[in-house]
């Protein structure tokens, strides 16, 4: 999961979904998304990351900018199971300190190692990468044009970027409108054009687009579920903070609708930057 | 020139197996055809033979990754000599140590079911372990696990063995941490006195006592099919007599294509409304021993009966709630856990734990090298393991661990989750599917894995596929009774010409069998 901390949209503080982002997403200034299924957590788990990395050829020794790293998962993964030398960059320091403590962990802190910076401004050099990933990070980033920039910038001639995104195609569904305050991967995604508009404007040759949207319906199982256990385990504690799962389901409900009318979707997108 | 044209099937293994007919080993393939995947095989003397294995054929190949290194056991019991699956057992060659110890007692029954693997029934002959066998039996189990997680007493039908409660406490005397008794209930639901005496010794010394309760449904059909009387009354009483004695129920249920597919999700509604059922384990019927006539290229198998599950109760599961099982052979066994919440308005909000944790990550052991929490996945793997039992300390700690960091997440909005989860222990249900092999669908492949094994009275460990299909429990039975037992054939519709009516209302071959004329009735 992306560090959200630069997503600042406030919603007004009205309908129960807000009272929900109140107890959780605004209190803690993140999402509420993350709060549910954990900041490590993105739409496919390994295996879309997995599956990334074959269409990027990522191979021992190459070089590769995880870009929203967070605390690392897919960082370490590129390492342990690629062979690569990774840099992981992210805003949040607290996220960066666990990224390296997991890494030490893993005892991967010779090939893995994490910046703090922006995705717009990136603290790494010119052509310094063979390879730059960025998983359901590009929506919630304010400037996009200025970033999908800087993956060309540190990109070698006939580097490849992978980015893997919430797509939205036709603007958001009316009933979901309401919870795009806290739900941040939602609130700017765009559809898919917008992601090659925005690749090919910085100058990369758009590869693989490719529709994951059974991911995302699991990850709305996935917070559902996580909601009813916690109404199970500790519904006074869930009461007092104001959760009422009632309110919330009928929002998981349109969202699942969304994602099977096609609506709102999870696509990996893959590009290069011409030799 | 005529045109080449493709095969209708995709080629995906090659294998062995053994002729349903003779028994003789013979080369095997496992095929996909139409989205389903089967197993062929040709034994010179008998023909071809094919049976369905599994029916979802995408989710029988993206299985293989869930496949656990084996464990080696202390001890084994036999040489290799003339291979899988003639050299059991344990034979140094075998991949996977014992999850659970069968221990058979007798072959006498109080029932004469249509439907038993075993053969069992009011029959002249059989046997009927002693003490020392007994105690040879689980010193064997012992001296292989060093601490066994299960032993399973069955039959015959073990309650009407006169030594059981001492076998029980035998087994409790021993490094053992769970005994389950396999049983059709009857004793329990006519004698108090027996519940009772089992449910004081739940928890003696360590070792959960947990009754495997043969339960296939609720129609009075269902029970003529396959138990040939209406027991229905008999499983109510055994039922509520387990509540009052706390003894921890599995309901296990026999389904067969044709009879009893349509109740499985009553059978899980009922089990989950029970206050002694903890679990349910569905088992497409066993084509070996005793068993109505079948055809190999309908059978059910485990992802049949998922396909039924969500079919039945699609309030409460959708694809991807079961989870195959890594220490056998994937596709063998397929797990899930319920949390279970009981609302005041009556209604029941269920919600599989496969949704909450991410176990494809964890149980992944082909292309995962970068382990996220090793802790979660040695819970996992508890969980998702043959010796996982409900009500047992080692089950319900991993259960906690799992569910609790499953929900860690969440600690930020004040919640103490792992502390919550504590509680949950009595809202979790578990639902197995097990799909054991027969002599048409044995294939070594899966077989070399297996680990549920049964131990025979001279002090061999036997997986349990091959105890029923290749013909070991024919020769215990007849080393032990002292009376030959003629090698059981499947009851399947192609063979009915062949086979006759064995003694105890299994097929045998005709040549096998008595004369022309005889009691082929």
């Amino acid at each position: 999961m992306p560090d959200l901390s630069s997503f600042s949209s406030v919603p007004p503080a009205s309908s129960p979904a807000d009272e929900v982002k109140s107890c959780c997403a605004a209190a803690y200034g993140t999402d509420a998304v993350a709060l549910l299924l954990g900041e490590a957590y993105h739409p496919g788990g390994r295996a879309l990351t997995r599956e990334m990395a074959q269409a990027l050829r990522v191979g021992t020794g190459d070089r590769v900018l995880d870009a929203a790293c967070g605390p690392g998962a897919t960082a370490r993964l590129l390492a342990a199971e690629r062979g690569a030398r990774v840099d992981g960059v992210d805003l949040g320091a607290p996220t960066l300190e666990r990224a390296r403590a997991l890494t030490r962990e893993a005892e991967l802190e010779d090939r893995v190692a994490f910046l703090h910076g922006d995705a717009e401004h990136l603290p790494v050099p010119d052509g310094a990468y063979d390879a730059l990933v960025c998983e359901c990070a590009l929506c919630t980033f304010p400037g996009k044009r200025a970033a999908a920039a800087e993956f060309a910038r540190v990109l070698r001639p006939g580097g490849r970027v992978g980015v893997t995104d919430v797509v939205v195609e036709g603007g958001l569904p009316r009933e979901l409108a309401g919870i795009a305050g806290w739900i941040a991967c939602i609130a700017d995604a765009l559809p898919t054009s917008g992601y090659l508009e925005l690749l090919e404007g910085a100058g990369l040759r758009v590869g693989l687009v490719e529709r994951h949207d059974a991911a995302l319906e699991r990850m709305v199982d996935r917070i559902e579920a996580r909601l009813r256990v916690l109404a199970m385990a500790a519904p006074e504690r869930l009461a007092e903070a104001g959760v009422d799962g009632e309110a919330v389901a009928p929002y998981l409900e349109a969202a699942r609708r969304a994602v099977q009318e096609g609506r709102v979707g999870y696509a990996l997108f893959t590009a290069e930057k011409p030799a | 020139m005529a045109d080449r044209r493709d095969r209708d099937e995709v080629f995906v293994e090659f294998t062995r197996s053994i002729c349903p007919v003779c028994k003789e080993v013979v080369d095997a393939q496992v095929n996909i055809r139409d989205g389903k995947v089967y197993l062929r095989k040709r034994c010179a003397g008998h023909g071809t033979f094919e049976a369905l294995v599994y029916g979802d054929a995408q989710a029988y190949t993206e299985s293989a990754r869930f496949n656990k290194p084996g464990t080696l056991p202390l001890t084994f019991q036999t040489e290799v000599k003339d291979g899988c699956p003639k050299d059991c057992g344990l034979c140094p060659e075998h991949k996977q140590h014992a999850c659970l110890g069968i221990i058979e007692v007798n072959t006498a029954c109080n029932l004469d079911c249509p439907i038993c693997f075993a053969d069992s029934g009011h029959q002249p002959d059989g046997y009927s372990i002693t003490r020392e066998q007994c105690a040879l039996m689980l010193d064997t189990f012992v001296e292989a696990e060093g601490e066994p997680e299960v032993v399973m007493f069955s039959g015959g039908e073990p309650t009407i063995h006169k030594n059981i409660l001492d076998f029980v406490d035998m087994a409790q005397e021993r490094p053992i941490q769970v005994v389950n008794i396999n049983t059709n209930g009857i004793r329990l639901a006519t004698d108090r006195r027996f519940a009772a005496a089992l449910g004081e010794r739940n928890g003696r010394n360590g070792t959960s006592v947990n009754i495997y309760l043969q339960f296939d449904g609720f129609d009075e059909a269902t029970h003529k099919a396959i138990r040939g009387k209406d027991l229905r009354e008999r499983k109510r009483r055994a039922l509520d007599a387990c509540a009052e004695a706390g003894l921890t129920v599995t309901l296990v249920a026999a389904v067969e294509r044709g009879l009893n597919e349509h109740e499985v999700g009553d059978i899980i509604r009922y089990g989950i409304d029970h206050p002694a059922v903890r679990s349910v384990s569905f088992q497409p019927v066993t084509h070996s021993g005793r068993h109505v006539e079948f055809d190999p290229l309908t059978r059910l198998t485990n992802s049949d009966v998922m396909e039924l599950i969500n079919e039945q109760c699609p309030e409460w599961f959708k694809p991807g709630d079961f989870f195959p099982v890594p220490c056998c052979f994937p596709t063998c066994r397929s797990i899930t856990y319920l949390l279970v919440d009981r609302k005041p308005d009556g209604t029941t909000d269920v919600v599989p734990i496969p949704r909450l944790v991410d176990i494809e990550e964890h149980l992944d052991y082909v292309s995962n090298r970068v382990l996220p929490d090793p802790e979660l996945r040695a819970s996992l793997e508890r969980l998702w393991s043959a010796s996982a039992f409900m009500g047992t300390p080692g089950t319900m700690d991993s259960l906690q661990a799992a569910t609790a960091t499953a929900a860690a997440e969440c600690e930020a909005c004040g919640i103490d989750l792992p502390e919550a989860a504590k509680d949950l222990g009595d809202k979790v249900f578990m639902i197995v599917l097990q799909d054991f092999q027969d002599p048409y669908t044995l294939n070594v492949r899966q077989l070399m894995k297996c680990c549920v094994e049964e131990i025979t009275p001279d002090g061999r460990i036997i997986p349990f596929c091959a105890y029923n299909s290749v013909g070991y429990r024919e020769e215990v039975r007849a080393q032990m009774s002292g009376v030959d037992v003629a090698p059981v054939v499947p009851n399947a519709r192609e063979l009915s010409a062949t086979t006759v009516q064995s003694p105890y209302g299994s097929r045998i071959a005709r040549s096998a069998g008595p004369e022309e004329g005889g009691a082929d009735a």
